[in-house]
């Protein structure tokens, strides 16, 4: 009786999920650049809410985390040199070239259950900003990336949501690393330093 | 007595319908656009299409087919595909692969890919797009539970069919070799005595086994 009491009052708690995943180095040229990486507590906590169709707390997906291991695996391969500073202000004394600071936006969920397809689907919104080591605007521009991972038998819900989230991550990584100097405004800047990409 | 008939009979309709289980059609078909050979010092990667919003290629597919190519006669190295994706990251991801033979070129003329393709010696890139789709589901199973145990009762099948294209570009002469469509159907059945039976149709290991067959040739040049 207890135990069923018990299964019942979990199976209506929310189940919380944390993305992990390991994400590869980018293969591509890197830029003469020293650049601050700043991940704000917004990103840093980032954490999104799937509520069920009655309005109950269904998925708590936790991906700063994984944002910012990303990131840290990204960020190396496209410039010479990065560091992860604190603050906006703590890069203007660390002379650095130019300050990244990604932002997420949106972050939008799919599961089989609603959407009646036999993929779980993740689309995350970021806003990417690239400022001056003064804080001064240099770009600022929108990146959308998705993933999605079929249904399986043997596999749980949550580690669908994992999978289908850590395929977004490599979308991220792989549209920013080959679009960053694509960018107009960022290529402009670049070409201002005599960077040709 | 009727024990022993009733058992007779169970073992009767469990082999017939193995039979029909086992019932599963490949028909394959290659079409060739160039002449091929591999090297020993040569690889083949396998690379599953996820491009399609309504399906992917499983990797497990892929992954079968590659691991076949590696055995038995006229085997050839296969490099795996996650090994080939995250070293070649960004350029194969589902958004950034090439889809045609002309975006394989503009890729290579990149240096860090195309260091990295001599790295792994690869001469053919395999593009394998495809899936498995069940239809004609039929049939029902009811299961109870009890104080004095359980069991389960009905009878249920479907029709499984596996669809897959294999093709072959020449990392060499940067063209498209040919494309191999490998199609295999079958049906399964799930009859339930008190305890379920599965007995699946193997489309997909068929379908996997005869595409890695046909490649390995395809891409040795016999």
């Amino acid at each position: 009786m207890l135990a069923a009491l018990l299964f019942l009052v979990t199976g209506c708690g929310v189940s919380n999920v944390v993305i992990e995943g390991d994400f590869p180095t980018p293969n591509v040229s890197p830029l003469p650049l020293t650049v601050a990486v700043y991940y704000d507590d917004a990103l840093r906590d980032f954490a999104y809410i799937e509520y069920s169709e009655t309005g109950q707390e269904e998925y708590n997906i936790a991906s700063g985390v994984s944002h910012i291991s990303l990131f840290n695996a990204v960020l190396p391969a496209m410039f010479s040199n990065v560091v992860v500073v604190n603050s906006l202000e703590e890069a203007e004394s660390r002379g650095v070239d130019a300050v990244f600071a990604p932002a997420i936006e949106e972050f939008q969920l799919a599961l089989p259950a609603k959407t009646k397809l036999d993929v779980f689907e993740v689309w995350v919104k970021y806003n990417m900003r690239l400022l001056s080591a003064e804080g001064e605007y240099i770009a600022d521009w929108v990146l959308t990336s998705y993933g999605k991972t079929p249904t399986e038998t043997f596999r749980s819900v949550e580690a669908a949501i994992n999978e289908a989230a850590v395929i977004a991550l490599r979308d991220l990584a792989s549209s920013f690393s080959l679009s960053f100097a694509q960018v107009p405004e960022v290529r402009d800047w670049l070409n201002g330093r005599g960077i040709r990409s | 007595m009727n024990t022993e008939i009733k058992s007779m009979f169970r073992l009767g309709v469990s082999l017939t319908l193995f039979a029909l289980a086992s019932c599963t059609s490949t028909t394959v078909d290659e079409f060739r656009q160039g002449e091929t050979g591999i090297e020993s010092d040569e690889s083949v990667v396998i690379l599953g299409r996820r491009q399609a919003s309504d399906y992917e290629t499983r990797s497990e597919f892929v992954e079968c087919v590659g691991d076949r190519m590696t055995r038995g006669e006229n085997a050839v190295s296969v490099i795996p595909e996650q090994e080939f994706i995250d070293a070649m990251f960004p350029w194969f991801e589902p958004r950034t692969a090439p889809l045609r033979t002309r975006d394989l070129e503009q890729l290579m003329a990149e240096d860090v890919v195309a260091n990295k393709m001599n790295e792994f010696g690869v001469r053919y890139i395999v593009w394998v797009d495809g899936h498995t789709e069940t239809t004609d589901r039929a049939g029902s199973i009811s299961c109870t539970i009890g104080p004095g145990g359980g069991g389960c009762f009905g009878f249920g099948t479907w029709e499984d069919d596996a669809n897959f294209d294999a093709r072959v570009w020449d990392v060499g002469s940067l063209t498209n070799v040919g494309t191999i469509n490998t199609d295999a159907s079958g049906q399964s059945y799930l009859p339930a005595l008190v305890v379920p039976i599965p007995l699946i149709a193997r489309v997909e290991a068929n379908a996997c086994s005869r595409l890695a067959s046909q490649l390995k040739e395809f891409v040795v040049g016999s």
